[in-house]
């Protein structure tokens, strides 16, 4: 793997009475795609604005590239934003705002138009020159805002929910210019969002954030398919959770039933967490499951029917491109390579930060 | 049929709204100079306007003051609501209520404190404490046009800057100002307007010698508002009104604006923002530099400062003094001698020498404002009249501390084509006949001065039951009194709008040339007589030349060119001899007999508790 570019180190951030980070540590590697997921209010935006630079941590150091830049005012640091509402001048055509950084850096103007050509084509905004931002779509003002933002070669982007008022036809298309784009440039990206989809969708890493602690970091495969908790189950994607007693190694009893699961080392008749996914949940006939239930709520989704089935008194959440209509009686399979068990949250702080939603 | 009556309607509104402005315009080209008939097309005006300095000046001084005020304001109240942007929610609250507070605050409030705050810190009341007044009352209205302007900048455009390499004080200017100026143009052109109407702090904080345009014109209320006034008005109108098309008007932009959504102002609106407003602002602020600069300092050994009636010295008549004797005189005015009292009372400005009326001076030398004046130095005394300092004895008992300068008597003005009886008495205001062609003065003493002439008693009378005859006189005749005016007893009268009417004498004799229909009267039962006389203030500073400037006003050429200047009679009988007009030197309304002022006799001071009384009674009249 390559090197660490960003290095945030025992980062702490009151606001008030209001903790929002609470001694942080993270590294971000070189031309990687890492993105800060969490809800509202989590600290994904505040850690991002500490890496800018609008924001001084309480305590703690930003490490880039080796040095000590917690101290260092914006307009000094290696990097650029674009920002939650694209934040284009308003007053400047689209020239005069992709231009604006490079004027600061007394760049020749065959410099500068070689840059805004370059950049606009990148974006494909070609020819898009002399127009006013408002005369613009919300996605092409977001494009112009990237545009303005990597003319100056920053070695990290840092993209602030950057998507979150476009449409979501608009949103899907971004994700995959995000990620060319990315490619093309090869610099590192930290992205800010808290929709899991993008997240999934992007990132080379995910970094689960909730209430000012980080709760996972990984691969997207390894957040969606493992998560270290119940918080990181609930958060990406539907899933349901159950309260269970891990028998011995192997074997776990969810709602009253003994299950065959692949994880081992919890230890006899610990109570633990139990993550499955609604698609992983396998509907038959009553005969043929391992327990009973009967279809109470029935939505088509597009891609598959969305399902509610009442079980040994826990409504269970069902993905399945098969339908049963509401009030058959079904069976529910689950193979034991798709039940993910959890450690209950033992200390207050993790207790905090288990309930959310 | 719905469209014509629309159509009416905003005709009407809009002969509602500019009837008045055209009216003024239509009177700036009259060649008369009363509102009440149209004496012909004039560009005169406008001529004597252009030469008349004191008007100039007023308007001068106006303008610096507006402009250097809503400058200071602008940047003062800007910078504020940068500060107050960075605030926490709850603080920037409480400020903007701090700041709003001037803005609700009676202005009359606002204005006493202001004067209050610069007498205690002994500044000197002039230029520099009207323009500190005006920044001051100018703030908060920039601040409540940029600081909506400053909510609505977003946080991150700033950072956006901040971000691509800026300095934050680069940021502000390059992204950050561009969005509020608009607001910060329009604090700045409410501050000018609000600096160009004011009248009640300017009047307050203002010093000798200096004067708005307010509130000069407001001094002139006692002589009438002179048609120069109304033609440097319409000349205002104008111009706002050009510039404004100028501003609005831009031809290029509406072609442009079909074919794309560029927003870029027209040609004509860049000339007349960036290059003619601020060439404006720059010609005035320089020559008012050079002007200021060149007057010298107030106050200086060699000054004299003169508080004077409006209107009521011949500006020629300065200069020349100035000329002889190379002392400076700062010349102010005032509207009326109640409000000449307060200000010199207070001290707050060394007068050197006031010239208030007959009671006014009573009440000063009971309060023991005045100071001795030395005869010595005054020998062209010689020049005013005997009977004139007799009757100032009701005032002034020895003689000490006045010297009479203008003066009149209180009579009737009648109309002789529709008065065919003699009129020799206060009688014939009660005679029904006459009935809604009366005109009364609409003021307390005035008009009780007539009912208790009519009844024979004294007129500074503070017999209760004499007072209650009075008023039920007085409401007797309520009915068929056509109004009770106080300036257009004048314009009525010429305009032929009513048969008799209560006027001054100085008045009268410029009513009969404009209508030689008119008589003026003094009623065989008595009548008040005024004299208004210089006096010089216990702190005066320059007593010497306010003594030499007495003389100067007692030579009979001086008193001559202020006669013909002022038109009120003068007790100066050497010029009186100079008068080369046999009809005005012999006129009797300029100059009654003594046999027609034996029974005249001046106003007293009758002490606030019989004001009080004076006034009780005058509103039971006037709510009848």
């Amino acid at each position: 793997m390559s090197n660490k570019l960003i290095d945030l180190v025992h980062i702490s951030k009151t606001y008030g009475t209001n903790t929002v980070l609470d001694n942080l540590d993270l590294y971000i590697r070189e031309n990687e795609f890492l993105t800060l997921l969490g809800p509202s209010g989590c600290g994904k935006t505040t850690t991002l604005r500490i890496i800018g630079g609008f924001e001084t941590p309480d305590s703690g150091q930003v490490i880039f590239d080796g040095k000590d830049i917690t101290a260092l005012p914006p307009n000094k640091r290696q990097l650029n934003t674009v920002f939650q509402r694209y934040a284009l001048f308003s007053h400047m055509n689209i020239a005069e705002n992709i231009a604006f950084g490079l004027k600061i850096k007394n760049k020749t103007k065959k410099y500068i138009d070689d840059k805004i050509r370059y950049a606009l084509k990148l974006v494909n905004l070609d020819g898009y020159e002399n127009r006013m931002p408002d005369s613009l779509s919300g996605g092409q003002q977001q494009r112009i805002a990237i545009a303005r933002a990597i003319v100056n070669e920053p070695k990290v982007l840092l993209l602030d929910e950057p998507l979150g008022a476009l449409d979501l036809k608009l949103r899907q298309d971004m994700q995959y210019e995000l990620i060319r784009l990315k490619n093309e440039l090869g610099i590192t990206f930290v992205y800010v969002t808290h929709d899991q989809e993008e997240a999934l969708t992007m990132s080379d890493t995910i970094v689960v954030m909730n209430q000012g602690y980080i709760q996972q970091i990984g691969t997207p495969e390894t957040i969606y398919n493992e998560p270290e908790n119940a918080f990181v189950a609930d958060f990406i994607g539907d899933s349901n959770i159950l309260s269970g007693i891990m028998l011995k190694d192997r074997l776990v009893n969810i709602l009253g039933t003994p299950f065959q699961c692949v994880d081992e080392g919890f230890g006899t008749n610990t109570p633990v967490d139990v993550v499955i996914r609604p698609e992983d949940v396998n509907l038959v006939k009553p005969e043929d499951g391992m327990i009973r239930g009967i279809v109470t709520h029935l939505i088509f989704k597009g891609v598959h029917y969305e399902m509610e089935v009442m079980a040994n008194n826990y409504e269970w959440l069902v993905h399945s491109t098969d339908m049963f209509p509401v009030g058959t009686e079904v069976g529910i399979r689950v193979v034991p390579f798709d039940i993910q068990i959890m450690n209950k949250p033992i200390s207050e702080d993790e207790e905090a930060v288990n309930i959310e939603a | 049929m719905k469209n014509a009556a629309k159509k009416v309607y905003l005709i009407l509104i809009l002969i509602l709204l500019y009837a008045p402005i055209a009216t003024l315009m239509i009177l700036s080209f009259n060649k008369s100079r009363t509102r009440a008939k149209w004496g012909g097309f004039t560009l005169e005006w406008y001529r004597s306007l252009l030469e008349n300095e004191q008007i100039m000046n007023a308007f001068y001084t106006t303008l610096l003051i507006a402009l250097l005020s809503a400058l200071a304001a602008t940047l003062i109240g800007t910078l504020a609501c940068i500060g107050m942007q960075a605030m926490s929610k709850r603080a920037r609250n409480i400020l903007m209520a701090t700041a709003n507070i001037p803005m609700v605050n009676p202005e009359i409030v606002t204005a006493v404190s202001l004067m209050l705050i610069f007498i205690a810190l002994r500044v000197g009341l002039g230029f520099q404490t009207i323009l500190l007044s005006h920044i001051t009352f100018n703030i908060p209205y920039v601040i409540l046009s940029v600081m909506p302007k400053m909510r609505q900048t977003s946080r991150s455009t700033y950072e956006a800057a901040l971000d691509l390499g800026a300095s934050p004080v680069y940021a502000f200017f390059r992204i950050v100002f561009p969005d509020i100026l608009p607001g910060v143009i329009s604090g700045f052109l409410l501050s000018f307007t609000m600096s160009l109407d004011d009248f009640v702090i300017t009047h307050f904080t203002k010093g000798p010698g200096i004067d708005t345009l307010s509130t000069k014109i407001y001094t002139e209320v006692r002589k009438g508002i002179k048609p120069e006034i109304y033609a440097l008005s319409t000349l205002l109108f104008v111009s706002v009104l050009l510039l404004l098309i100028l501003v609005n008007y831009s031809p290029e932009e509406t072609e442009t604006a079909a074919k794309q959504a560029q927003k870029k102002p027209g040609r004509w609106k860049i000339f007349v923002l960036r290059r003619f407003v601020p060439a404006v602002m720059a010609l005035v602020l320089i020559s008012g530099g050079i002007y200021y600069g060149s007057r010298g300092k107030i106050g200086g050994q060699n000054t004299l400062v003169v508080y004077n009636w409006g209107e009521y010295m011949d500006p020629a008549v300065l200069e020349l003094f100035e000329k002889e004797t190379g002392i400076r005189v700062v010349y102010e005015e005032f509207e009326t001698n109640e409000i000449m009292y307060p200000k010199v009372q207070t001290g707050a400005i060394a007068y050197d020498l006031v010239c208030p009326s007959d009671y006014m001076i009573q009440r000063m030398i009971e309060n023991d404002l005045l100071a001795e004046i030395n005869f010595d130095h005054i020998p062209n005394l010689k020049n005013i009249g005997s009977t004139y300092l007799e009757k100032s004895r009701e005032f002034d008992p020895d003689n000490k501390y006045s010297v009479p300068y203008c003066w009149g008597t209180v009579g009737i003005l009648y109309n002789k084509t529709m008065v065919d009886e003699p009129v020799d008495s206060w009688g014939i205001l009660w005679d029904e006949t006459y009935a809604d062609s009366i005109l009364m003065q609409d003021s307390v003493r005035d008009a009780f001065a007539v009912a208790l002439c009519y009844l024979g008693y004294s007129l500074n009378s503070t017999d209760l039951d004499e007072l209650t005859a009075a008023k039920n006189l007085l409401i007797r005749q309520k009915p068929l009194v056509q109004a009770y005016v106080v300036d257009q007893v004048r314009d009525k009268m010429i305009g032929n709008e009513a048969a008799l009417g209560v006027i001054y004498s100085g008045e009268a004799i410029y009513t009969q040339r404009e209508n030689p229909d008119l008589e003026y009267v003094i009623p065989k039962e008595g009548s008040n007589i005024w004299i208004d006389s210089w006096v010089i203030p216990k702190n005066a500073r320059h007593k010497e030349s306010a003594e030499a400037f007495i003389n100067f006003l007692c030579r009979p050429d001086i008193a001559l060119m202020n006669f013909d200047y002022i038109t009120y009679s003068t007790p100066n009988t050497a010029a009186r001899e100079l008068i080369e007009d046999d009809e005005i030197r012999n006129s009797p309304i300029a100059f009654p007999d003594d046999e027609a002022l034996r029974n005249c006799t001046t106003f007293h001071y009758l002490g606030d508790e019989m004001d009080g009384v004076y006034n009780e009674l005058w509103n039971q009249v006037k709510s009848k």
